[in-house]
């Protein structure tokens, strides 16, 4: 495969390895490799330094005298992965308007009333009343759901965030509304994280034990013709 | 016959314990200055004895921790008043008012710890007066509950942390002091107040032995520390912060006293809401606070809103006894203004719906992915077959 590929738009035309002559299609381009890294990074720093708060006394004894140094890199870390995840949402807004593979992203992203019909004929699949599930374009509901609970759930912690990160200069009744949205959405953003994308990059049966999508940001024919069959059609 | 000899026997030992109280056996330690002869008997560890109530009390006392403590150059009788009788059968409990017969420097008078138990009793934690006592007196703390008599430990701080620091600070003082003792006890004196006596812990850990119990809190109209652990202080005192606010840095800052904690309604408290400025930015402390805290800031609840708010709206009256019950709705009334109750109401709303919004997501989500799973593996077998 050459590297050519690698910066391609996520279309529906395929690239061929010359080496085997095989041929695959890009889903994520080498920015929106580079994004989902930086922001999967992120993501895991801020679950982690964040949760800290919420652990049970017996498990901050486990620090006991590197206790305020552990807190202290935990704030640090916080605030870090928090400003760079702001920062990649920033420049993914960017990416959205000035980028011809953004801006062809959105359009694929928008929801539809396919979207709708889909999710319907595949709990009717799931079910047995329907022999095949639907046919997915580039984006089907499961990744339009995912992306925007993402945009809401980035939104909410950014903003409580920052809003904690300068308590001082609000009132306190908005800090405590802060801070209780901060945590609850944290929590929502970890179940979902867990159940729904990493089922899907993990567990599902053929992903397992994991879907290398995100790093060679490409998947095989079959694969393409199983889960995007609409998509590779437009080809 | 035998009646005669056994009180002759009786009256020898007398005469010889008299002999010796008189005497006044020297015990072998210069550690401290036993006046009163008392460690010819509670220099035994075993020495003590079972009280009414079947607790056991230890009458032991280490003479050279003692004379190493903050009370260490003091006779025993000059706290433990009514020790003429042996057995002690008079001996009144230690009033820490007592004029203890050092001479406070300052002033050149008789030293009492007498001023700092009239503020305590016109605290909350104080007990009241005799015309005027506190219901349930027997739940508040008295001195003994805060304070051991703890030992002058080599001085640590800012510019070291070894013994050698006391060790070399000590001997330029005895260049000119040459009395020895006088200048460690002085050093140890003045350095015992430039650190911090209890870890932002232990501090916390001493308030929630009384104020963890929601019963007796309850019994005082007062609600449980839980409302604190729900804080990020909280967070910063169990990780060992230094700079962490315990229950001191906001209900006695700088400027206040321990023994004077007023409740917060009273304009000489720093909870009171025109001192919370300066509380919360405290000005002029060790410990950096909100240096920029608004009066929007400073003006909001700092404990999650417990018990309290809870009974206001109905909820949770059902934990305690009527007695509590009432005392609690009463202070509530007070405590939470109606400002405070539309934010309880709020952030319990909040907190509602991304219960219902975390339950739902995770149900459909689970619902979703368990199928995709079952019809997975369908296919899976589907293509192998």
């Amino acid at each position: 495969m050459g590297n050519n590929e690698l910066v391609l738009d996520g279309g529906s035309l395929p690239v061929t390895d010359t080496a085997t002559g095989k041929r695959y299609f890009v889903r994520l381009n080498r920015a929106e490799r580079l994004q989902h890294m930086i922001f999967a990074a992120c993501f895991i720093v801020l679950v982690i330094t964040g949760f800290m708060l919420k652990v049970p006394d017996r498990v901050v004894l486990y620090f006991g005298q590197f206790g305020e140094t552990v807190f202290s890199y935990r704030s640090l870390l916080h605030r870090t992965a928090g400003v760079v995840m702001i920062l990649v949402c920033v420049y993914h807004v960017y990416y959205l308007i000035f980028k011809a593979a953004g801006r062809r992203w959105l359009i694929d992203m928008l929801p539809r009333p396919k979207d709708l019909w889909d999710m319907r004929d595949n709990f009717l699949y799931f079910i047995h009343v329907k022999k095949e599930p639907p046919e997915f374009d580039r984006f089907c509901y499961k990744h339009k759901i995912e992306y925007g609970a993402l945009i809401a759930g980035t939104t909410i912690v950014s903003v409580t965030g920052l809003i904690l990160w300068s308590q001082s200069e609000w009132s306190k009744f908005v800090v405590d509304i802060a801070t209780l949205v901060h945590g609850m959405e944290a929590i929502l953003a970890c179940l979902a994280i867990m159940i729904w994308h990493f089922y899907e990059v993990l567990f599902k049966p053929h992903k397992s034990p994991l879907d290398d999508t995100w790093l060679t940001g490409v998947i095989d024919e079959e694969e393409m013709k199983e889960e995007y069959a609409l998509h590779q059609k437009e080809s | 016959m035998k009646l005669n000899a056994l009180r002759a026997g009786m009256v020898f030992t007398s005469a010889v314990f008299i002999c010796l109280l008189a005497v006044g056996i020297s015990h072998g330690s210069d550690a401290v200055a036993d006046t009163g002869n008392c460690l010819l008997c509670h220099r035994y560890p075993s020495i003590g004895r079972y009280d009414e109530e079947g607790t056991k009390r230890v009458f032991y006392v280490n003479d050279k921790k003692f004379a190493a403590s903050v009370h260490g150059k003091l006779a025993c009788k000059n706290c433990h008043v009514g020790l003429d009788k042996i057995p002690h059968t008079d001996v009144k409990k230690v009033d820490c008012a007592t004029k203890c017969h050092l001479k406070e420097p300052s002033t050149n008078q008789e030293f009492s710890h007498a001023n700092m138990v009239e503020k305590f009793n016109a605290s909350v934690h104080g007990r009241g007066s005799a015309e005027n006592p506190k219901p349930f007196a027997e739940d508040l703390p008295t001195c003994k509950y805060c304070h051991d008599n703890r030992m002058y430990n080599p001085f640590q701080g800012m510019w070291g942390s070894s013994e050698a620091l006391s060790n070399e600070t000590l001997a330029r003082c005895i260049g000119c002091h040459t009395k020895e003792d006088w200048a460690k006890n002085f050093y140890s004196h003045f350095t015992h107040r430039m650190r911090q006596r209890r870890t932002h812990a232990e501090v916390v850990k001493l308030c929630t032995s009384c104020h963890e119990d929601s019963e007796k809190m309850a019994r005082h109209g007062v609600e449980s520390i839980e409302t604190f652990k729900d804080t990020f202080h909280w967070n910063l005192v169990r990780y060992g912060v230094k700079n962490a606010p315990d229950c001191i840095s906001c209900h006695v800052p700088l400027g206040y006293s321990t023994h004077d904690i007023r409740p917060r309604e009273d304009p000489v408290s720093p909870l009171h809401i025109f001192n919370r400025i300066k509380t919360c930015s405290n000005q002029g402390g060790m410990q950096v606070c909100h240096p920029g805290a608004t009066a929007q800031f400073a003006g909001g609840r700092v404990h999650a809103y417990g018990t309290k708010a809870q009974m206001l709206v109905g909820n949770r009256i059902s934990d305690y006894q009527g007695v509590e019950t009432a005392r609690l709705l009463k202070r509530a009334e007070a405590d939470i203004s109606p400002e405070d109750l539309f934010h309880f109401t709020v952030l319990k709303i909040i907190k509602i719906v991304y219960k219902i919004l975390i339950g739902g997501t995770i149900l459909f989500m689970g619902f979703h992915q368990w199928l995709d799973f079952l019809a997975a593996k369908r296919k899976q077998k589907q293509l192998k077959g």
